[in-house]
């Protein structure tokens, strides 16, 4: 029953999400399309609330934290469900989307794509942030702890304290069946941004596929990904207040985040050419994390993002490089990157896809260049390769949906 | 989108299924039961932690809340992943690292804990719990 009840806390963040609705480019959408970008503005809606009463010391309790969501769904004044343009696509799409989900519902029912992450320190923070009723900070920064990554970005703790709240505790098989929702409305969303149900089928079986073999259950790489993906559809096809949103989630989900919004924001500058936009858009993500950082430095906790200041070991890049290529090739001789790939070479005009490349691009340069700052980097690139690698290529088929046009 | 494009797609599409069902298949049996633990098939032999993940929610109602606690495996160097195990499954006491000073109770996996300032109050068949007289 819990477990149940953890889940629908999750899930019943679709209602405040659908302020989102009010957003003209979004009115557009179908119906799938916009309860996934309800569920991302309700995710997003929830942890901003918990995160900002830390900082006020207002308690975490049903009360005080439903009281804003339902001020959202009141502001959201969604009624009509069935407005918005027609599902973009055959059934044939949509079947291999939902083949995809079912497998993935059956991995993680059956405990096959475990994330140990989720064992060691996603869980744990969830929890303990849950019964502190705040961003435990005794408990991120106590010695024993080191390996938890007292500094990464809480917004999956945070999502899992509000789903303990909603349930009485944390659900560890809530947190692995959250991966086939999320896989399920990455889909989705795609799907109506990009109107291109093909293109969203082979997504899911990239990631579905990847999410498997990287074992990400319970992880944050879903969140991630869900939001990544929505902030590149977005950007790619001018939801630009859609993008901001999407952005300052990534960025508040995982160290890397940062890296995906700097390299977006960059890629819309050289791309659309709008410098105001290229500044305003990041912005909310750049606030957020500076705030979370300014926070965890002030409380000793800076782990992750002090890695900056380590030295890089350029004598291992020809490994680093081989080693991350080798991963890269997910033991299926390299299918989802021509799957990605080959579509684009048929084109010779790029159009909107030049931004989704340059973050690919981008994020896979950025990979190795962490890696390179690791004196043996083989185990991590062996244990992360296949999980970080999932961002470029999904940017890849958001820029093969976007010449598909 | 042309046909060549929705054939590479399809295809790759395929693929991927036939592959992931593979993944799904090779993490081994049994195929359609309820799992104990959220590690059960992570990959065909036993997980590290799945003895503590067992074990500790039985301990869990024998320990007093705010108790410090430690987790192990007596013999074992690697003592990491049934620690942080118990970090998540103890969320109502303070686990303490195995290597530094010992607490008042020590939560052994497996193997007994021959340390004579201790005693055991709970056994189990995937461990012990103990207590410092």
């Amino acid at each position: 029953m819990t477990d149940i009840l953890w889940i629908a806390g999750i899930l019943v963040l679709i209602f405040p999400g659908m302020i989102l609705w009010r957003l003209p480019e979004v009115q557009r959408l179908d119906l799938p399309a916009r309860l996934s970008i309800a569920l991302a503005g309700g995710i997003a809606t929830v942890t901003a609330i918990l995160y900002l009463y830390n900082f006020v010391h207002l308690p975490w309790t049903r009360f005080t934290v439903g009281v804003p969501l339902i001020a959202c769904v009141i502001l959201s004044g969604a009624k009509d469900l069935r407005r918005g343009d027609a599902s973009p696509s055959p059934r044939l799409s949509m079947t291999t989307i939902l083949i995809f989900v079912a497998l993935t519902i059956y991995g993680v029912a059956t405990a096959r794509e475990t994330c140990g992450d989720l064992i060691y320190f996603w869980g744990p923070k969830g929890q303990r942030f849950h019964y502190a009723g705040a961003i435990d900070t005794g408990f991120l920064g106590f010695r024993d702890y080191y390996l938890m990554h007292s500094d990464y970005p809480p917004l999956v703790p945070l999502l899992y304290a509000w789903g303990s709240l909603v349930a009485h505790r944390f659900s560890w098989w809530g947190a692995l069946f959250l991966m086939p929702i999320l896989l399920l409305a990455t889909a989705f969303a795609l799907r109506g941004l990009a109107r291109n149900g093909w293109y969203a089928a082979l997504l899911t079986a990239i990631l579905a596929y990847g999410f498997a073999i990287g074992m990400v259950g319970g992880a944050a790489d879903p969140v991630l990904l869900f939001f990544e993906v929505i902030a590149i559809a977005a950007l790619t096809f001018d939801f630009e207040v859609l993008a901001a949103i999407a952005l300052a989630a990534v960025a508040f989900t995982k160290v890397e985040g940062v890296v995906f919004v700097a390299i977006a924001a960059f890629a819309y500058l050289v791309t659309r050419r709008r410098l105001a936009k290229s500044i305003l858009i990041p912005l909310p993500a750049a606030i957020l994390i500076g705030w979370w950082i300014a926070f965890a430095s002030g409380n000793h906790l800076i782990d992750s993002y002090g890695l900056a200041r380590g030295s890089i070991h350029l004598d291992l890049f020809g490994a680093v490089v081989g080693e991350t290529i080798r991963q890269a090739s997910y033991k299926i001789a390299y299918v989802p990157w021509l799957a990605t790939l080959m579509p684009l070479a048929m084109r010779r005009n790029f159009g909107r896809a030049w931004l989704p490349i340059i973050v690919a691009a981008g994020t896979f340069l950025s990979t190795l260049f962490y890696y390179l700052h690791a004196a043996s980097p083989s185990w991590w690139i062996e244990a992360s390769a296949q999980r970080v690698l999932l961002t470029p290529l999904a940017c890849l088929v958001v820029a093969s949906a976007a010449t598909s046009e | 989108m042309s046909r060549g494009e929705k054939a590479i797609v399809a295809g790759a599409t395929l693929i991927l299924l036939i592959a992931f069902i593979a993944r799904l298949y090779t993490r081994g049996g049994p195929y359609f039961q309820r799992p104990l633990t959220i590690v059960d098939h992570v990959g065909p032999g036993k997980h590290e932690t799945r003895d503590a993940l067992l074990l500790l929610p039985k301990v869990r109602p024998l320990l007093p809340r705010g108790a410090r606690v430690t987790c192990f495996e007596p013999g074992n160097r690697d003592t990491m992943p049934d620690f942080f195990a118990a970090v998540g499954q103890l969320p109502r006491q303070i686990v303490v690292s195995p290597n530094g000073d010992l607490p008042e109770y020590v939560i052994a996996i497996r193997q007994p804990f021959t340390n004579t300032s201790y005693r055991v109050i709970a056994q189990f068949p995937e461990g012990r719990l103990y207590r410092r007289d």
